[in-house]
């Protein structure tokens, strides 16, 4: 029997005083690939900031694991087992690969019982190969592709239960989303679910096990991700929101 | 052409006038350059100490402390009464100033003296997280000013307190603990008579502090991770974080910065009632020259400023508290941001 492990029920949330979800509700299973795509500007963002404790919420519920996270502050909430990739990769400038991985695992390790911190470096190098020979390198210095990948290295660090990830795709070549696609198949592959907000419906459906189509910060649709991407009124409102 | 000749002839005679010419010369021989050098560093490596909380508390919690001078001011008399306990004359007294050099004796005194400038210093961080936890962190949502207004309070309210304990007279430690310093040789080993062995002592213990602030930041684990809260608050949150442990500590390093610059300008001169205006604003001029929060910039905007007093108490004294203004002001109409970049990103 699958086990819920993050589940949205009503959440009106707001960004600096103007409320941008209306009553959303969506859940995630253990171990399950989740896709949320809508246009920009359709509440995505504010969403996975809501889970993570960085929005300001006006209503409704967020339980992770039996924890209802509204309670809880922004840098409580990591140590739960949540990986966040945010949209803009905000990654620790001045900073090495290897000390942004680190990062996570030298504020919340020892909480989520991480002993061995080289070995669970290594376990995102595992995934992320080819960063593995450029550790040493300064963040601010690899290319788009290669930052969203520090950027979703970093969420893994602490072994999460799910990872959010924030337009993981936008705004890469062809070629680099494919490898990207790849690199989150496999990490849902190991066991952790993932949570994937993207504003182009194209990339998503495959990778996912349920769909939810997002509107100006209501939930349109969801289920089956085929079926859902191929609806008619889904695939005009998508238009024109950086399809291919 | 001619105008201009006038006007290099009337600039001459208006430097000639004012013995800067005369004062330049004067700083150029070499004894007197050096020694005035090697002052300026030593000033300069106090400042950076100021500097260094007053820019790292800028840099990471975007406040403009300017209660910060007061810190420091609080450091040295906190040494004078500390000091007088430890090394001064008095029976009390763990160990008394050796009344003559002997290499042992005499390096067990520094470090004694040292241990007191440390335990000055530590007796700041509870006073810098209570200012932080009550009175500042209520406010950071704020705008600005009232963060300037809190904080120009506070700078009134321990300037009181000082004058309160310690009454308006000077505070210094016993003149033969500054003797038993100097009759350590150090730059005379060098054939360099004029610096006294005190600076020399400020020098190297401020440096090993500066060294042990890069390492800090650079090299630890809490050192980064204060320095991604610097970089994006927000994300170091997402990944843990908490700010208010971190803008606690960042504050208390900063009390203890300034307390132990204070604390070690002491073991030089007396600590007076005017030393933390001064130093507070030569720190600002410091942190504008390097680059607001940057920690780097603050190591060379101190030595520039330092190096530039100290030149100019030769060249022309009344000139000296004009020059690190002059030098700040020209740093700001060519490169705004000061020499060096942000805090945060470098250490």
């Amino acid at each position: 029997m699958s086990e819920t492990l993050l589940s949205v029920t009503n959440l009106d949330a707001a960004v600096e005083g103007f409320q941008v979800t209306y009553d959303v509700d969506f859940a995630v299973e253990r171990g399950k690939a989740v896709g949320y795509v809508g246009r920009n500007g359709a509440g995505k963002t504010t969403t996975f900031r809501s889970v993570m404790g960085l929005a300001d919420i006006l209503g409704g519920s967020i339980r992770f694991k039996g924890t209802e996270l509204t309670d809880l502050r922004p840098e409580q909430i990591p140590k739960h087992g949540i990986g966040y990739q945010p949209e803009d990769r905000k990654l620790f400038t001045g900073m090495t690969i290897d000390e942004n991985f680190r990062m996570p695992i030298w504020t919340l390790g020892d909480e989520r019982g991480i002993d061995d911190e080289d070995a669970a470096v290594e376990d995102v190098y595992d995934i992320f190969e080819e960063l593995s020979e450029r550790r040493q390198a300064q963040v601010e210095n690899l290319s788009g592709g290669q930052a969203k990948m520090v950027s979703i290295g970093r969420a893994l660090a602490l072994k999460p239960d799910l990872l959010i990830l924030d337009e993981p795709l936008e705004g890469l070549a062809p070629i680099i989303v494919e490898r990207l696609k790849e690199y989150i198949e496999e990490i849902n592959d190991r066991g952790i679910a993932v949570l994937i907000a993207e504003s182009n419906v194209q990339h998503v459906p495959e990778m996912v096990d349920e769909l939810y189509v997002v509107e100006r910060g209501e939930i349109f649709d969801s289920g089956d991700p085929m079926e859902v991407s191929q609806k008619r009124d889904v695939q005009e409102l998508m238009q024109g929101s950086g399809q291919e | 052409m001619v105008t201009s000749s006038i006007a290099l002839l009337e600039a001459n005679s208006v430097l000639l006038q004012s013995g800067i010419i005369e004062g330049l010369q004067n700083l150029l021989q070499p004894d007197t350059f050096i020694v005035q050098t090697i002052n300026g560093i030593r000033f300069g490596f106090i400042l950076f100490l100021i500097a260094a909380g007053l820019t790292v508390i800028l840099g990471i919690l975007d406040v403009l402390n300017l209660a910060h001078g007061e810190l420091y001011a609080l450091g040295a008399y906190v040494a004078a009464s500390v000091g007088g306990f430890l090394v001064g004359e008095g029976t009390a007294a763990i160990m008394a100033p050796p009344s003559s050099f002997d290499p042992v004796t005499s390096f067990a005194f520094v470090g004694v003296l040292i241990l007191a400038a440390l335990i000055s210093a530590l007796i700041l961080v509870p006073i810098g997280v209570v200012m932080e936890t009550v009175f500042i962190r209520p406010i950071y949502e704020r705008d600005q000013v009232y963060q300037l207004v809190l904080t120009f309070a506070l700078l009134l309210i321990i300037a009181n307190m000082i004058e309160f304990i310690w009454g308006s007279n000077p505070q210094k430690l016993d003149l033969s603990t500054k003797t038993a310093v100097n009759d350590i040789p150090t730059f005379e080993l060098l054939g360099l008579s004029g610096v006294p062995s005190i600076v020399t002592l400020i020098m190297v213990v401020s440096l090993v502090v500066g060294v042990g602030l890069f390492y800090f930041f650079s090299k630890t684990k809490t050192g980064r991770i204060i320095r991604a809260t610097a970089i994006d608050r927000e994300m170091a949150t997402a990944l843990g974080v908490s700010p208010d442990r971190t803008f606690t500590l960042v504050f208390a390093l900063g009390a203890f910065l300034a307390g132990f610059g204070g604390a070690m300008e002491l073991v030089r001169t007396a600590a007076n009632p005017g030393m933390g205006e001064s130093a507070l604003v030569l720190s600002f001029v410091v942190i504008v020259v390097g680059g607001l929060g940057s920690l780097r910039g603050a190591v060379v905007g101190a030595l520039v400023i330092g190096v530039l007093q100290n030149w100019m108490t030769v060249v022309e004294p009344s000139l000296e508290s004009a020059a690190p203004f002059a030098v700040m002001v020209i740093v700001l109409l060519v490169k705004p941001e000061g020499l060096f970049g942000t805090w945060g990103e470098r250490t």
